[in-house]
This record gives structure tokens, C-alpha cells and sequence, in this order.
């Protein structure tokens, strides 16, 4: 044994813990890289396809703004979770939730322009909040796994879209889409809508009220040392409440801005997985909540990518794979993170 | 058929992709880690089996084909989550990811057709002439006795009364005394992870070549999952597991022949019941009876990596 050896630390090095999440990231495009290599393709020439589609013009630019929103909205939606010791993986349900709500108001209640605005904008925020208040109910008062039951819900949501924007909701002459909804969130260059700097503020706001308030005090320190929490009697379990309804309400919130500004109509693909890869926004973000921008748009980046090579004969689902193989590195990443070189005593 | 009977065979034949999954995450749960990759694995056993007996029509070749690769796949997450102990919700969400990525992405070239050799019933003489559960349960293919008798008493017996089954309890347990009493804890945690993950894709098989039978995208539509929250529902229990699996096949079951009825239910309505009733079936419990949480009570450790240096 030489005089040094490696030695686990309880946490992290910032630094060290950002460029193993780093590492995390190219070496899974390299891994994936390699793999479409030996299928075949190309994967230089795919790259800078990739590249020059999403950066070259000012539609490119316009798709990923355009896919970065929603991606900001999940994403906070899963990370604020998190702050409290949740696993918000009913961020995609909540986002559909959220969608046909507001859909329900932009589509029947005849109001107009502003006002129905807003009114969609409060209708994404109880469709989210309440398709997340059963599993909230349960993990607060009888410790059931929120996990499991924000993912089953999940599964609800996409067939009760796909029921009404097939069924009683079908626009005439449509196959599985609603009609348009009148209401429009403004757009300000090209297709990119005020959704877009709305999430960015939101996220700045957001990590503002958690860093400064007493409230978002109490939840930092409910969610990274509940006995500490008990102890110092908080009402923790109003906290795990209201953390975890605001969550849904955030997903919410992000599939109204979908309906109202980027697709203008509810029907069943309305997310692209949204919701599942707010996990690996949040998850990369590692707790910050400004951070999750910065993820988003990576994440916009790599689904675009999928989006653009869907005609080399690539899917989404590739994408999916892809993402994955990122998420499973950063985990390994991070745990490695918590090693560091140490001068070994006994030598 | 009448109703009962063509309830409780669909009940038996569909239970059997949940019972078989739930068990392997029992194997995984009771020495201490939580895999949340069944979903993924599950969709590469389905893909696996389809593909194989697109080139060897034998369907018990498919299966164990699948049973292989999600061993494959399970020891790359043995790998991550035991050995170098990284995060396991985090490790589980990304296999689920990747299985479900790769076998949408593998299987563009199978959608739509059916499988080429399918698991096909057996009718067992004599027994099969009972009314009613002749056909529910005499019937069916020879995998559904697998899945349903031989696997969970073996699994059973071997956990609650043998040695090496106390010593895989005391994994789950506290890894830190079964360390100090010589149990070879990362061993146990690694094999019985990748044996879980191994049923969780052979499960997948199941669903397309006895199930369903033949691939889409989507196929396992959240059966992964579903098997992961029964575990719960069963308390860790082997049998309990393959139980309410069949309990699940019923409620599938009930979705099937309402719409082949034309019961006045929207058939997405009917498609919600595994969804909810999994809901139900976890939240009411632990409500209704308190005495339930210590009964079901979780293994102790569940979840948490075990490092020696640290106790």
C-alpha cells in the first residue's frame, strides 16, 4: 500500500462532485457514440447535424426555447420536491393534470382574452396541485411511498387526456386533438413565447423565497435532517404538505403554458416524456433550483438532438435510452465524488 | 365461456406477468435494495423474448434468453448500487430509462407482429374436466405453475426456514451484524439482485409470448411498476407477492371483459382500474389498520448502501 489511499468522505467537494457530473455526461455521449458506431452511422457527421440544426438558425434556437420551458417547469416541479425529501415522479401526470385543466377553461368558459389567460393559469396550478394531493395525503399521514403512487397517477392522467381529446372533447374532423384553444400566451421572437422568461423568473424567485424565508428555512432543514426538524418542533407535516402540493402545482402550471403557448390544443402526446426527464433536470441541477435552468436546456438540447436525428432513422426513444445512460453515470459519478486522496497514517 | 370462467382464466393468465416480476423484487427488497428498474427490465425481457423466437421459434428458449439478459442488466446495476454503492432510486429510474429506451429502440422491427411461438395452454387430463377452475387454472400454459406454485414455495421455504434464508433476511435487516457475523453481505446483495432482476425480465417474456402475445412499444404500460408497489401491498412476502399478483390479473381481467361486453364504461376508464386499484390497495391498508405498518413493516435497511467503515 503506497502512503496515499482513498478515503470516503460524508459529503462531497463541490468542485469534484461538478466534474464528476460532467464526466457523467460526455462519457455517456461517448458510450452512445460508440454504440451508433458500431450500428453503423456516423456519429461526427450526426453530431455536427445536430449542432448546426439546433444552433445554426434561428429556428433551431426557437425549438429548444421552446422545449427548455417545459422542461423548467417539471423540472422545478420534481427539485422543490426533493428539497423536502420527496420523489416527485408524478411530475408528467401533474403536467397533463394541469394541461386539460386549463384546456377546460380555455376551451368552455367564455371570457375573454386576458382574464381567460389567467384564469387557464389558475386552473394548470389546481389541476397540478390536485392530482398530486392523494399521494401527498398519504405520505404525510400514513407513510405511504410517494414515489410509487405520483407514478401510477402518472398512468391515469395520460389515459384520461387521451379519453377526452378522443371522445367528448374531439374537434371536428380530428382524429385525437381538441380544437384550438382561443387563448394565446404572447410570443416575442419568432415562435418563443413569454413562457419561457416567465420559467427562468420563476426559478430565480423560487430559489430566492427557499434561500431567504423562514419558510423555505424550515423546509431545507425538514428535508435534510427531519429528526433535527421534529426536535426543534416545526410543523413538518404541513410543510411536507404544502412543499409537495406547490410541486404538482409547478407541473401543473407547465402543461398550461404548453396548451396556451407552444401546442394550443390538448391531446395525448402533449409531453414529450416531460415530466420523467424533469427528473433528470432536477437530479443534474443537484439541488439548486437555478440550476435547473441550466439543466433544461441541456436536456432541451439532447431531446432536440433525438428530434432532429429522427430522420438518420433514430426514435425518441433512443433519446430515452440515451438520457438514462446519463442518469446512471451521474449516480455513480456522485458517489465517486465522495472519495478523496488521503495521506494514509499507518504508512 | 361464462363469465366466471373467462374472468378467473384472463385473471391467471394476466397475474402471472405481476406475480413473477413482484417475486424478483421481493429477492431484491429483502437483502436491502430497492430496484425501481423492473419497468426497464421488463420491456428488454419482452423485446428479448420476441426477437429470439424470431429467429428460434421455441418460446421457453425466448424466456430463458430474457432471464440472461436481465441477469445481464442486473449485475450492471448490482454493480452500481451494491458495489460502488451509488444512489439506488437514482440507479433504478436510470435502468428503467435505458431498458425502456433500447427495447422501443430494438423492437421497431418486430412492432405490430405477432410472435412467432408462443406459450400455448396445456390441458392437464382429468383436472382439466372441473368446471370453472379446470379451465382457469388446468388449462394454462406450463409456465403459469412456475410463476404461480413452484418458484414462490421454493423462494418461501428457502428465506423462512434455512439458514442461508435467515442470513438473506439479516441482510436486509442489518447488514452491519450479519457483516460481523461473517455473512458475506455485498455476495448475498449482488446475487440476490441480480436473481430479482432476472425475474423481472423473464416476467417481461411472459407478457409477449404468453400474455399478450407479440411486441409494441409500451407493451409493459407500467406492469413494472405495479409489481414494485405490490411488493408493499404483499409486505415482502414471497407468496403474498405472487398472490396479489393474481389479485391484479383479476382486476386486468375485469377491464378485459368489460370492454369485450361492451359494459357502458369507456374502455380508458377500464384501463385506469390497475392504476387506482394499486393506489387503493397500498394507501387503504396502512389507513384502515395501524396494526398493519409493523406487520408490512419494510425491511430495515431497505434502500440504504452498507459500508463497513461506517457504523
Amino acid at each position: 500500500m503506497g502512503p496515499y489511499r482513498l478515503q470516503r468522505f460524508p459529503s462531497a467537494a463541490p468542485g469534484i462532485a461538478l466534474l464528476a457530473r460532467l464526466g457523467a455526461i460526455v462519457l455517456a455521449l461517448l458510450i452512445s457514440a460508440l454504440v451508433l458506431a458500431l450500428t453503423g452511422a456516423k456519429p461526427g457527421a450526426l453530431a455536427l447535424q445536430v449542432v448546426t440544426a439546433s444552433f445554426g438558425s434561428q429556428f433551431g434556437l426557437e425549438d429548444l426555447g421552446l422545449l427548455v420551458t417545459p422542461l423548467i417547469f417539471t423540472g422545478l416541479s420534481v427539485a422543490l420536491a426533493l428539497k423536502i425529501g420527496a420523489w416527485n415522479i408524478g411530475a408528467e401526470g401533474q403536467f397533463y393534470a394541469g394541461a386539460f385543466a386549463a384546456s377546460a377553461v380555455g376551451l368552455f368558459l367564455p371570457v375573454a382574452e386576458p382574464l381567460s389567460l389567467f384564469l387557464m393559469l389558475l386552473a394548470g396550478l389546481v389541476g397540478g396541485a390536485l392530482w398530486i394531493l392523494i399521494p401527498t395525503l398519504a405520505r404525510a399521514y400514513a407513510e405511504v411511498n410517494e414515489l410509487i403512487t405520483t407514478l401510477l397517477m402518472n398512468f391515469v392522467a395520460v389515459l384520461g387526456v387521451y379519453y377526452v381529446s378522443t371522445g367528448p372533447w374531439r374537434a371536428k374532423g380530428a382524429n385525437s386533438t381538441t380544437a384550438r384553444i382561443p387563448a394565446e400566451i404572447p410570443e416575442f421572437f419568432g415562435s418563443l413565447h413569454w413562457g419561457l422568461p416567465a420559467a427562468v423568473l420563476l426559478a430565480l424567485l423560487l430559489a430566492l423565497a427557499l434561500a431567504r424565508s423562514r419558510f423555505g428555512y424550515e423546509v431545507r432543514l425538514a428535508g435534510s435532517n427531519p429528526q433535527a426538524a421534529l426536535y426543534a418542533g416545526l410543523p413538518a407535516r404541513r410543510r411536507l404538505i404544502a412543499v409537495m402540493l406547490a410541486a404538482g402545482a409547478l407541473a401543473g402550471l407547465g402543461g398550461m403554458v404548453e396548451v396556451a403557448g407552444t401546442v394550443h390544443r390538448l391531446q395525448g402526446g402533449l409531453s414529450n416524456s416531460y415530466g420523467y426527464l424533469g427528473i433528470m433536470v432536477a437530479v443534474l441541477a443537484r439541488g439548486s433550483l437555478v440550476g435547473v435552468v441550466f439543466s433544461a436546456a441541456l436536456m432541451a438540447f439532447i431531446l432536440n438532438a433525438g428530434i432532429i436525428l429522427q430522420t438518420q432513422g433514430l426514435t425518441t426513444s433512443t433519446v430515452l435510452a440515451v438520457t438514462g445512460l446519463i442518469l446512471f453515470l451521474t449516480a455513480i459519478g456522485d458517489e465517486l465524488a465522495h472519495y478523496r486522496l488521503v495521506r494514509d497514517a499507518r504508512a | 365461456m361464462d363469465l366466471l370462467t373467462g374472468l378467473l382464466t384472463t385473471a391467471v393468465l394476466a397475474g402471472g406477468v405481476l406475480a413473477l416480476a413482484a417475486l424478483g423484487e421481493v429477492l431484491a427488497e429483502r437483502v436491502g435494495v430497492v430496484n425501481l428498474g423492473v419497468e426497464g427490465l421488463m420491456a428488454l425481457g419482452a423485446i428479448t423474448g420476441i426477437a429470439t423466437v424470431a429467429a428460434v421459434p421455441s418460446p421457453w428458449l425466448g424466456f430463458l434468453a430474457a432471464l440472461g439478459v436481465g441477469a445481464l442488466f442486473g449485475m450492471v446495476f448490482a454493480a452500481a448500487t451494491v458495489l460502488i454503492k451509488a444512489n439506488q432510486v437514482l440507479c433504478g429510474l436510470a435502468l428503467t430509462l435505458i431498458g425502456n429506451g433500447l427495447s422501443a429502440t430494438i423492437g421497431r422491427a418486430y412492432s405490430g407482429m405477432p410472435a412467432r411461438a408462443t406459450f400455448e395452454g396445456v390441458a392437464i387430463p382429468l383436472l382439466s374436466e372441473i368446471p370453472v377452475i379446470g379451465r382457469a387454472i388446468f388449462s394454462q400454459n406450463l409456465l403459469v405453475y412456475l410463476i404461480y406454485v413452484i418458484l414462490p414455495v421454493a423462494v418461501s421455504i428457502v428465506m423462512f426456514r434455512t439458514r442461508h434464508g435467515l442470513n438473506l433476511r439479516a441482510v436486509g435487516e442489518n447488514p452491519a451484524a450479519a457483516d460481523a457475523a461473517g455473512i458475506p453481505v455485498t455476495l448475498m446483495r449482488f446475487a440476490y439482485v441480480t436473481a430479482g432482476s432476472a425475474l423481472a425480465a423473464g416476467a417481461g417474456a411472459y407478457l409477449t409470448l404468453a400474455f399478450v402475445p407479440g411486441w409494441s412499444e409500451g407493451v409493459v404500460a407500467g406492469r413494472g411498476w405495479i409489481a414494485v408497489a405490490l411488493v408493499i401491498f404483499a409486505g415482502y412476502r414471497p407468496l403474498a407477492a405472487v398472490l396479489s399478483g393474481l389479485l391484479f390479473g383479476f382486476i386486468t381481467a375485469l377491464g378485459f371483459v368489460g370492454q369485450a361486453r361492451g359494459w357502458p364504461v369507456a374502455p380508458a376508464f377500464l384501463s385506469m382500474l390497475p392504476y387506482l386499484g394499486t393506489m387503493g390497495f397500498i394507501i387503504v391498508p396502512v389507513i384502515a389498520w395501524q396494526r398493519m405498518r409493523r406487520i408490512m413493516a419494510a425491511p430495515a435497511a431497505l434502500g440504504l448502501p452498507y459500508y463497513r467503515d461506517v457504523r
